[in-house]
This record gives structure tokens, C-alpha cells and sequence, in this order.
């Protein structure tokens, strides 16, 4: 899994090497509650890099994670954490870091206090734990902090807080439940440089979110829920080509969009314009690609002076509307 | 960075004390910042304070010296007492004969000194033999006009003016001969069993059971039951340590805060008791083993019903009802427990195991319990009661506190064994709770 | 996506003094006209009329406030007040009101059954013509106070628990799941608060031990036959033990309330109220079977009200010290109960704590 070209960070330290057992596998895993379905019939393995988890509220990702961290029992199907089961033996555990949406934390211990005595859960000596909570909240940027109370934490340090906790134990999966929520866009830009950083050190992150425009930022692979089924999962824009009989559509802006719609309307793969204000124009097209080999010349061709060209549809929340249903 | 994955099969039973350490750490610094704890810790200081308070104030009274047998009187109105004119001969009712005329002439003795006369002659080393001296002489018999005769032996054991105890039936009796031991001395018998029944009954009511209930009902049950509320259990559950470990750490995280917290109340409280009781020496070394028994019975109480509410506190949904409910019936055989020991329904209880823990060890430290019971109680019997005869219809001061706060345990005949019996009772109780609770927490999903 | 760079949005326009008057109209404009940045648009609100200046309010446009009070009429206080109280009360028997667990429920529902039994002995007495059975358990002095006072098993299990169950989470509830933040910001009264949630426990305290000890009263009186004499000269008895078993009422639902706000969860009040209740009780029990003192029965709520009532039936009094000096006691307790619980609530954020 490569990450997004978008991306400025360079690759820093060295990869694991690939394990043969995947990080994360789930066969046929399904939940209910007992009328309400939460997941229905989900089979999936992921291993290695970053990969976003997406769908809208009741999708089932909330229920995918807490069967992940042992927090529920599969109603149905086998889940396996680097090969064992996390709800009967909790020695997964001791590679896996788990960032849970829930914004509990106990308010009353210093950050430090509270990442050092959970990773003495992990096995370390009092020595050791505070050492490596002392390097964990220096990577997330909390170090100057680290001696104050939890309880007067702004949102994006107590996220921060909750993923140096996480980190704590060097897991090889990290798994991040909504870490962006409520966050301002500093420390979200923050946090997703940490999460950027640890994909490409090659650990395995799965990270849900409803900010659309942040996942793409930091990954490309993407696995899609809705209604607790499984709707997509690969590349961002290989899924995208997929999706042929979804419209392509082209966002053109131009002081003349009515005449240079009407040259495009000539063009045999466009089947539509649309004017949806004053200066701009939306061509619609089934085959993308094949559009985009003549635009230059259609456009240099017609006179016409163009201030923008966009796909305003190739990016992730068009496909999840897509998807689930929305629909455009 | 580059190692290679971690082997995973030693990794949730390895490293325990370093886990244990830290819940352990992580229990007693909650407990600190919780506000709940230390108002309930406090209460029980008060409490104890104040008991305390109310016994060394009945113990710097002196209660009401009563003449049982009367002869502090002067009924002839010659100067001298009844009962001195009885011991010397002279008559009562005359009051023309005193000892005023002898020769040399005795001096009249004042009443307080016929009030009394007896003292306290129990002697516990003498249990199976014959006890009592009859202090004021007026155990004789008249023999004609003039003569008294100086052996009197009623009750058949050969041996003059004295009293023994004697199983009849169910109880312990005191056969005595007549006029031994009538007038005793009612504050030092007060004193010893008030200070028993107070060690006792604060032992059993106080300590066990209020505070062995009430403590771990507040501390205990929150242990699971607040970090499932505050949202915070994901933190211990999603680690490489076993459900069961949680349980077990969380427990010892209480106990480190509350056995000495108990200890400590009982040293004090025993201090405190020992130097203000009765005693021959300086300090009451006998009591001791009772308020270790009373500090094991509160300790083991307190561990039996923190597993219990713990385990409670996982079953959320009817759990606290369960508790309060549960906390209530504890309560009425702690009762049923003290008041009417031979009640068998109360062995259902955690709490009648604690009783019967103080009991054994009370039985050990003071074996002559049961017959200053007998004596103190022979006052309200007409007859064969050297004590006080006349006056006492319910027994003696402090009797009646006393025979309700003292039992003998009923297990085996052996004191010792029955606490050792009571105390495994209640240690596999613990053991049968946290079994339970782990295997209820381990199928619990949480949200 | 690259809305900020479309040459064609103006500058924003500070219009301060002269900005144009918000009337409802004009603000939804400019929210419908002002996207999230995504869109191209420009939003317009023109001023709908009214006013010497049309402007065009731009994104960046600052608005005169004005705000008036809402003349409306509210609905009377009384009416409001009906509201809390019914949903608490009618909770316990009909869905759409404050939930309360089903264990509740029937441990309410076996309380009131328990508290009906010197009934239920009384009606066997009347039955088989019992009257040995029915001096034992027909109305009398000792039979009326023991009905709301007794403490075995009465005041020992039955009543303590449901009082524990009733005043739970009656504050704390909303102190935990915010939903004081609904009662503040209507137009209620802390007080008007504080009442109702008081009187909705009180309430079914109420029905619980003196609506049963006037069931009984006029059960065994029905069923005895007994005339009007002897209704007239048991009425006094009857109002005596009334009146008591509502100070004792009062006193459950001061001392429950004031831990309720104390606290965030529904456990520590309960089990708190057990221990004042029961724990001083023993406490002082102990104390005076030792040391013959009974004046430690006055910090025992129970014990104060058992006094209290006790000279207001007319019953024998089973404590050495007089009975208005447990009545002085049992004021003194419910005022700094009450105390606790009205500096509690006033200083109840609105938000969620």
C-alpha cells in the first residue's frame, strides 16, 4: 500500500518486515443486536500501511472497531488479531494499539502519569514505562505538557493523549476510532502527521473518520461500509474507475458557459451539459479518460477563455454518496 | 525500530507483578481523588471516635454502690451497723447490745463500709472448683440461743460457705451456700463485663458489621461498575492481561486501602480499651486476641462483601438494586446473628462468619465468660444466688449486655477451630465470588 | 475545491452603524446564500422594506441586533409544576414518563403489599371471627404507630429501600446525563425544581405508609362493623400516627434529596441512606445497650421520628430523654438536609457538568 502523492512526508526509519500472518483478517463477521443487524456478513484482511474506514452514521464501523478490540463478540464469523482470537485471549493486545471514539479519560492524572501506568499494563518495569511515555508524547507533541492534568487538556491534546497511549507499546496495528473528532485543524493536522508518519514506518493503521477531505489526504486504500455491509474497499481511484455507470462529470468555468457547451455537446462521449450558476459549465461524460485526451483541444478549439478545470466528483464523498445511496 | 514480530504465546500470564502493581497503583490513587472515599472513611473514624468517647466516660464513672443484702442499716439505731453487730454477736434490734461494750470496745464501722462488704471474688482461675468467701462473716447458722456454727454446706461439696458452678441441663448454675458473696462489689463486676460487652458488641456491631458492610458497599462496588460508567474500562480490557486479572488487581487494590485502614482502627480502639479496663496490671494483655480476632473478622467480612458487590457491580442492570437489597438482608441476619445465635438461617449469611470468627477468639481470651454470666445472672433466682439476692431482677448491672453480645460458637466444641472453620467459609467465599464474577466479566461485551 | 481563488468575490464590506436591520427574512437569506466555501456563490440578503438604506449584505456583513422580549403568555406556573411532577410520579406506571427499572417497579409494588399486611390479618381476624386474632392485629394505639413507626420489619428493610430506590437518581440523573440544562432553560424556578422532584418522592412515600395506615384504619373498621364512636375516638390516634408517618415521610425525602445532589450516580445516594438510616440506628442501639445512654438516638433520624410519634399517638415512650428534644433533633436535620440540597441545586449549571 503506497501512500497518496498528496502526501510531503518522507518515509522515516525502516519498514517491518511483512509479517505472513495479516494484521487484521475478519471472515464472515457478522453482529446483531437482536432485531438491528450491525454487521452483516463482512470478510476482510488488511495488513500494513494506512487504511481508512468510511461510511455514514450506523455503517457499522463503530462495531467493526470495538469487535476488533475485544470490546464485543462476533454474533457470527471468526476474527483474528495477527492470528488469534481477540475476544477469548488478550495477547494480541500486546501489539495492537487501540484509540477508542469514547472521550474518557481519567482527568485527574497528568498525561504522563496516565500513558506511563497503562503501559506498565504492557509488562514494563515503572523505569521503562516512563520512558518510552516520555518518548511517545514527545512524537505526538505533547512533551511540554506532559506534567499537566488531563482534565485541562483541550480536545486535540486529549486526542493526543489518547493516541500517545496507544502508541505506547511500539504496536505494530494501530487502530484510531474517530481520532479527528472535535479537533481544530491544528492539532488535526498534527495528529494526521503522526498517523501519515506511522503508515509509512510500515505499521498497519486502520482509521475511521467522517472528514472525508483529511482520509484522502493520508491514505488512498479505503474500505467503504454502509448499512453494515461491505460496499468497497482497494484505491480511492481504482474504485472510482470502477464506477462506470456513475457519470463523470467535468466543472469548467468560463464567462461563456452556454457557447462552450454547445461545442462540447458535438463531442460523442459527453452526453450532458449543465449550467448549474452564472460561469460555469458541467459536462457530463461516461468515459472519463477519453474527455480528458480531447479537453485541451475542444477548448483551445472553441475560443473560449477558460479559468478552471475540475472533477469535482472524483474524490471521496461523491462516492460515498454514490454508494450509499445519496446520489447525484 | 526493525524488530522482528514478537512472540506472542507468554504474553498475557507473564510480568504479573508488574501488572498487578500498576492496577494496584492505579485503584489506590482513584481512591484518592474520590471524595466518596474519603467521607465514608471518615465517618467510620467518627464513629469509632465517639463510641470511644462514651466508654471512657462509663469507664471514669463509678455506677451506684448498692447494699444487696441490707446490713448496712442500723436498725437498733445504737450507732453500729447490722451487719457488724451480726459478725461480732451483738444483737440487731436491741440497741442497748452493740460492741460498744466490750472490752476493749469496738469502734462502730461507718455504713459505707457494709455497702459492698463482699468485693469481687470471682476468681477465673478457679473455674471448675469451689469459688466465694464470705467476706462479712454472716454466713453461719444459729445454733440454740448463743452458738453459731461456722460450717455451713449447703451445697454438699464438703466444703464450707463457698459456692461452684454446675452444668444443669442447657444451663450453667450456681450452687452456693447461703450468705456467701451476697453484697459484692457491683462496680467492679460492672466494670469487667461492660468492658467485655463493649469489646464484644462494638467488635461484632460496630466494626464488623457496620463498618465491614458499609465500606466495601461504597469502595467496592464502583471497582468495575464506575469505570463501565465513566467510559474508561477499555483502557485495562484492551491489554494483554486476562479479564480475571483485572477483577483480582482491582480487589487487592482495595484491600490495600482498607485492611489498614481497619487494622489501624482496631490497634487504636484496643489501645485505648486496654489501658482504661479493669485490670490487674497496667494494660489488659488478655483483650488482645479478641480485637485480633475482631480486626481478622472484619478484614475477611470486608474482603467476602467487596467480592460480592464487585461482582454485582458487573451485572449492571439490576446489580445495585440487587446490592441494596442483598445489603438489607445482611443486615437482618447480622441481627438475627447476635442476638439469637442458635438460629441456623443466618449461616446463609456472610456476616453470621464474622460473628462466629470474634466469638471463637472472645471464647479464647476470656473462657470464664459463660460463668460470670451464670453468677451475674443467679441475682434475679431466689434462691442459690450469692450475689445480690434481693435486689436485681433482670441479674446484675451489665449482665444482661453482656450474655447478649457473648456466645459460645457451636461448630465444634473447640473455640479456636471454629474461627479457623469461619475463616475458611468466608476466604471461599471469596474464592466462589470472584470465580463467578470473572466468568460473568468475561462474557460481557461492552458498549 | 478551489473556491478561495475565484477572482470574482468581493472584498468584505464593514458596515457597522449603518448595516442594515435583521428581520427574519434577511437572515435566512444570507444563510442560504453563504455555503461552506465549496460553492462559487454569492450570497445576497436585500432588506426586506422598512428601512431608508438598501444594502447588499455581503459575506462579512455585521448586523444590527435588536432583541425584544417575547410577549407571549406562558402557561401558569401551577401548570408547569404539574408537568415535572406527573412525569415523575406517573413514571412508575405508565410508559412516556421518566423510566424508572422494572426491579423498582415490583420491589414499590411488594412494599405496598407488605405494608398492607396487619390489613390482610386484620380481614382474616374479621373472617373467622377471630377476636382473640383480631385484638393482636386490629386498630389500636400500638397497632397505628407500629404501622408507620415500627422498626422491625417495617422501618428495618421496607421502608428504607424503597426510599433508597425512589430518591436515586432523582437530582443526580441530571446532574450526570445534563438534562438540567431542559429544566433551567425553561421558564422554571429552582425552587419550583427542587418542590417537585421533592414532592414527587414524598408522594409515593406517602401513598406507601400513610395512604396504607388509612386503608387499614378504615378496613378494619368496615370490616369489624364498628360504629361511629368508635371511629371518633379512634380518630385522634389515627391523625397522630398519620401526622408521624408523614414527618417521617419528610424526613426520608429531605435526607434522600439532599444526597441526590450530592452526588452523580444513582448508587451512592441510596446505599448513603441506608447507612444514615440504618447504621446510626444500630450505632445508637449499641450505644445504649452498653452504657444505658440513649441520647445517641438522637442523631438516629429514625429514632427521632419514632419518638416524636411515639408522644403523638400516645404510646408508651421507649427512650430515657424527652421527646422534644428528638424533635428539636429531627428539625435540626432536615433543615441542614434541606440546606445541602437548595445550595446543591442553585448552584446546578445549566450545561452539562
Amino acid at each position: 500500500m503506497m501512500p497518496d502523492i498528496a502526501q510531503t512526508g518522507q518515509v522515516a526509519g525502516e519498514r517491518l518486515p511483512q509479517a505472513e500472518v495479516p494484521a487484521v483478517m475478519l471472515e464472515q463477521v457478522s453482529k446483531w443486536y437482536g432485531n438491528i443487524i450491525g454487521m452483516n456478513d463482512i470478510s476482510l484482511a488488511i495488513s500494513g500501511g494506512v487504511t481508512g474506514l468510511l461510511g455514514p452514521n450506523g455503517a457499522g464501523k463503530s462495531t467493526l472497531f470495538k469487535i476488533l478490540a475485544g470490546k464485543l463478540k462476533p454474533s457470527q464469523g471468526t476474527v483474528r488479531l495477527f492470528g488469534i482470537d481477540p475476544w477469548k485471549n488478550t495477547a494480541p493486545f500486546a501489539r495492537i494499539g487501540y484509540v477508542s471514539e469514547n472521550d474518557a479519560l481519567y482527568d485527574w492524572m497528568t498525561a504522563l502519569e496516565f500513558v506511563t501506568t497503562l503501559a506498565r499494563l504492557y509488562g514494563y518495569t515503572r523505569e521503562e514505562a516512563r520512558v518510552k511515555a516520555e518518548r511517545v508524547l514527545e512524537f505526538v507533541d505533547l512533551k511540554d505538557v506532559m506534567h499537566k492534568e488531563i482534565g485541562k487538556f483541550s480536545k486535540g491534546m486529549r486526542q493526543r493523549v489518547k493516541i500517545a497511549h496507544a502508541l505506547v507499546n511500539d504496536p505494530e496495528l494501530i487502530i484510531l476510532d474517530e481520532p479527528l473528532q472535535g479537533c481544530d485543524p491544528l492539532a488535526r493536522t498534527t495528529i494526521m502527521n503522526v498517523i501519515r508518519e506511522l503508515g509509512a514506518m510500515g505499521r498497519t493503521v486502520i482509521i475511521s473518520s467522517h472528514i472525508l477531505e483529511e482520509i484522502e489526504r493520508i491514505t488512498e486504500q479505503i474500505v467503504i461500509l454502509n448499512h453494515g455491509r461491505l460496499l468497497a474497499l482497494g484505491n480511492v481511484h481504482a474504485i472510482r474507475d470502477m464506477l462506470d455507470a456513475h457519470p463523470h462529470s467535468i466543472a469548467l468555468s468560463t464567462d461563456r458557459p452556454r457557447e462552450l457547451g454547445k461545442a462540447f455537446l458535438d463531442h460523442k462521449e459527453v452526453f450532458g451539459v449543465h449550467f448549474p450558476e452564472e460561469g460555469k459549465l458541467i459536462i457530463r461524460t461516461h468515459n472519463l479518460g477519453a474527455l480528458h485526451a480531447d479537453l485541451p483541444q475542444l477548448i483551445t478549439d472553441s475560443g473560449f477563455s477558460v479559468t478552471a478545470i475540475d472533477n469535482p466528483d472524483d474524490n471521496l464523498e461523491s462516492i460515498l454518496t454514490y454508494l450509499t445511496g445519496g446520489g447525484d | 525500530m526493525a524488530e522482528k514480530p514478537r512472540p506472542l504465546h507468554d504474553k498475557v500470564w507473564s510480568k504479573l507483578d508488574r501488572k498487578a502493581t500498576a492496577i494496584l497503583e492505579l485503584t489506590l490513587r482513584q481512591y484518592r481523588t474520590r471524595l466518596s472515599t474519603w467521607a465514608v472513611l471518615s465517618v467510620g473514624v467518627i464513629l469509632v471516635l465517639i463510641t470511644v468517647l462514651f466508654y471512657i466516660e462509663a469507664m471514669n464513672s463509678e455506677i451506684e454502690a448498692v447494699d444487696n443484702d441490707g446490713d448496712s442499716v442500723d436498725s437498733d439505731g445504737d450507732g453500729y451497723p447490722d451487719g457488724q453487730e451480726n459478725l461480732l454477736g451483738t444483737s440487731m434490734n436491741n440497741a442497748n447490745s452493740h460492741p460498744g461494750l466490750f472490752d476493749p470496745p469496738i469502734p462502730p464501722d461507718s455504713a459505707e463500709d457494709w455497702i459492698n462488704e463482699d468485693g469481687y471474688d470471682f476468681s477465673s482461675a478457679k473455674l471448675g472448683t469451689s469459688q466465694g468467701y464470705d467476706d462479712d462473716g454472716d454466713c453461719r447458722v444459729k445454733i440454740g440461743e448463743v452458738g453459731w456454727s461456722s460450717w455451713v454446706d449447703e451445697n454438699r461439696n464438703n466444703i464450707s460457705c463457698d459456692y461452684f458452678f454446675e452444668m444443669r441441663g442447657f444451663d450453667l448454675e450456681v450452687i452456693a451456700d447461703p450468705n456467701v458473696d451476697e453484697d459484692p462489689d457491683e462496680d467492679a463486676y460492672f466494670k469487667e463485663t461492660l468492658h467485655r460487652s463493649f469489646v464484644l458488641g462494638f467488635g461484632k456491631i460496630g466494626f464488623v458489621f457496620v463498618l465491614g458492610i458499609f465500606v466495601p458497599l461504597f469502595l467496592a462496588s464502583g471497582l468495575i461498575r464506575d469505570e463501565i460508567a465513566d467510559g474508561t474500562l477499555h483502557y485495562l480490557v484492551a491489554k494483554p492481561i486476562s479479564r480475571a486479572e483485572i477483577l483480582l488487581y482491582r480487589l487487592l487494590g482495595y484491600v490495600a486501602l482498607v485492611w489498614p485502614y481497619f487494622i489501624a482502627l482496631a490497634v487504636i480502639t484496643g489501645i485505648i480499651t486496654g489501658f482504661m479496663g479493669p485490670s490487674d496490671g497496667f494494660f489488659r494483655f488478655q483483650d488482645l486476641l479478641v480485637w485480633f480476632g475482631i480486626a481478622l473478622a472484619a478484614c475477611l467480612l470486608s474482603l467476602a462483601y467487596a467480592a460480592l458487590f464487585m461482582t454485582m457491580g458487573t451485572i449492571h442492570k439490576y446489580g445495585m438494586v440487587a446490592a441494596i437489597v442483598f445489603g438489607v438482608w445482611e443486615f437482618a441476619m447480622a441481627m438475627l446473628s447476635i442476638f439469637e445465635p442458635e438460629a441456623t438461617v443466618s449461616r446463609l449469611s456472610i456476616s453470621h462468619w464474622g460473628m462466629v470468627i470474634v466469638d471463637g477468639f472472645s471464647n479464647m481470651a476470656w473462657p470464664d465468660s459463660q460463668y460470670l454470666i451464670a453468677l451475674g445472672e443467679s441475682t434475679s433466682r431466689s434462691s442459690d444466688s450469692p450475689w445480690g439476692e434481693r435486689i436485681y431482677s433482670d441479674g446484675m448491672p451489665g449482665t444482661e449486655a453482656f450474655s447478649s453480645f457473648f456466645h459460645t460458637t457451636d461448630l465444634t466444641g473447640n473455640p479456636l477451630q471454629d474461627a479457623l472453620i469461619a475463616s475458611g467459609v468466608l476466604i471461599s467465599m471469596v474464592i466462589i465470588m470472584l470465580v463467578i464474577a470473572q466468568s460473568v466479566f468475561k462474557n460481557k461485551e461492552i458498549d | 475545491m478551489e473556491a478561495d481563488e475565484n477572482p470574482n468575490l468581493p472584498d468584505a464590506e464593514f458596515l457597522g452603524q449603518t448595516g442594515a436591520k435583521v428581520e427574519g427574512q434577511t437572515r435566512l437569506e444570507a444563510a442560504y446564500g453563504s455555503g461552506d466555501g465549496d460553492e462559487q456563490s454569492i450570497p445576497s440578503a436585500s432588506v426586506a422594506g422598512g428601512t431608508k438604506q438598501h444594502e447588499q449584505a455581503h459575506l462579512g456583513t455585521v448586523f444590527d441586533q435588536s432583541y425584544q422580549s417575547w410577549g407571549g403568555s406562558l402557561n401558569p406556573r401551577w401548570a408547569r409544576n404539574w408537568a415535572i411532577l406527573r412525569h415523575h410520579v406517573y413514571g412508575l406506571f405508565s410508559k412516556g414518563h421518566r423510566p424508572y427499572g422494572i426491579a423498582t417497579k415490583l420491589i414499590l409494588f411488594a412494599a405496598f403489599l407488605i405494608s398492607l399486611g396487619d390489613l390482610g390479618m386484620s380481614f382474616i381476624s374479621a373472617i373467622f371471627s377471630e377476636t382473640e386474632m383480631h385484638r393482636v392485629f386490629g386498630v389500636s394505639k400500638d397497632n397505628l404507630y407500629g404501622h408507620v413507626l415500627g422498626f422491625w420489619p417495617r422501618n428495618a428493610i421496607c421502608f428504607p429501600i424503597i426510599a433508597a430506590l425512589l430518591i436515586g437518581g432523582i437530582i443526580s440523573e441530571d446532574r450526570t446525563h445534563g438534562t438540567s440544562a431542559i429544566y433551567f432553560s425553561r421558564p422554571l424556578n429552582r425552587i419550583d425544581y427542587t418542590a417537585m422532584k421533592f414532592l414527587s418522592v414524598a408522594i409515593v412515600l406517602f401513598m406507601l405508609i400513610v395512604g396504607t395506615l388509612g386503608i387499614y384504619y378504615t378496613g378494619d373498621i368496615l370490616m369489624q362493623g364498628e360504629g361511629w364512636a368508635f371511629f371518633l375516638d379512634t380518630l385522634p390516634i389515627f391523625l397522630g400516627a398519620a401526622l408521624a408517618g408523614t414527618i417521617l415521610v419528610f424526613t426520608y425525602s429531605s435526607i434522600g434529596l439532599a444526597l441526590s445532589s450530592v452526588s452523580r450516580g444513582k448508587f451512592f445516594p441510596a446505599v448513603a441512606l441506608l447507612g444514615i438510616f440504618l447504621g446510626m440506628k444500630l450505632i445508637a442501639f449499641l450505644i445504649y445497650v452498653l452504657f444505658e445512654r440513649s441520647v445517641l438516638y438522637l442523631l438516629s433520624p429514625y429514632d427521632c421520628v419514632a419518638h416524636v410519634g411515639q408522644a403523638l399517638v400516645g404510646t408508651t415512650s421507649t427512650y430515657d430523654h424527652p421527646w422534644t428534644w428528638s424533635l428539636m433533633s429531627l428539625v435540626v436535620i432536615n433543615a441542614i438536609a434541606l440546606y445541602i440540597l437548595a445550595s446543591r441545586v442553585s448552584s446546578m449549571e445549566v450545561t452539562r457538568e
